[in-house]
């Protein structure tokens, strides 16, 4: 599609949709939202990104190996992770663990920040991949 | 805030029989979207802000741009 305040409306506009799903991502554990809400947000920026500037150039930027690879590890890291919390929760094993921090900081929480984290990521992708296929059948 | 809370709902009932009633594909799509809308007002009205962040961007987000690419696929849209 060319058009020219389209493409400079985007081009302003996405960063700041980015940045909301990171706020909603990262404050998960102390505020409404969370991983999927948060991992929604950019996937919809990944789509706009799309719809505006077309299929040949946003294959260049978001590769589909690139991304494919980001949500195999996302998905390793997660089972590693939860498999891990599932074992030293309550068995008496003193294995070790992150600290708490204070109540009501960032850090704080345990494993709920990085597992967010990677529910994020993976939601992205697969809502840029479903649309991907919806629209043209390929990615 | 019990007046308001009604009055989205009739706007809700009034929405979900508009989305079956309508001949239109693309309008209805769109009332679809008003009627996720005033869902994600209602979860926040009911106190729980987790699902109404939730049901504004899946709901009124991603539904309606595949509900979209859908219709454009199968040629349902006129022109």
């Amino acid at each position: 599609m060319k058009d020219n305040i389209l493409n400079e409306v985007v081009k302003y506009l996405i960063p700041f949709i980015q940045i909301f799903g990171i706020y909603v991502i990262f404050h998960g554990h102390l505020s409404p939202g969370g991983g999927f809400a948060g991992g929604t947000i950019i996937g919809v920026s990944f789509i706009l990104y799309r719809i505006v500037f077309g299929k040949e150039y946003t294959r260049k930027k978001l590769n589909f190996n690139k991304l494919l690879r980001f949500m195999t590890m996302g998905v390793f890291l997660y089972g590693v992770l939860k498999g891990y919390i599932f074992i030293s929760g309550g068995n008496d094993l003193h294995l070790p663990l992150p600290p708490l921090g204070t109540p009501g900081d960032i850090l704080s929480g345990g494993f709920l920040l990085p597992l967010n984290i990677i529910v994020g990521i993976i939601v992205a992708v697969t809502m840029y991949f479903f649309y991907c296929l919806f629209d043209e059948g390929e990615i | 805030m019990e007046i308001f809370s009604i009055i989205m709902l009739l706007f809700l009932i009034f929405s979900a029989i508009a989305v079956s009633a309508m001949k239109d594909l693309l309008g209805s799509i769109i009332v679809f979207m008003v009627y996720s809308l005033i869902m994600a007002i209602l979860w926040q009205q009911l106190e729980a802000p987790d699902l109404a962040v939730t049901e504004a961007a899946v709901g009124a987000g991603i539904t309606t741009v595949l509900l979209i690419v859908t219709l454009k696929s199968v040629r349902g849209l006129k022109k």
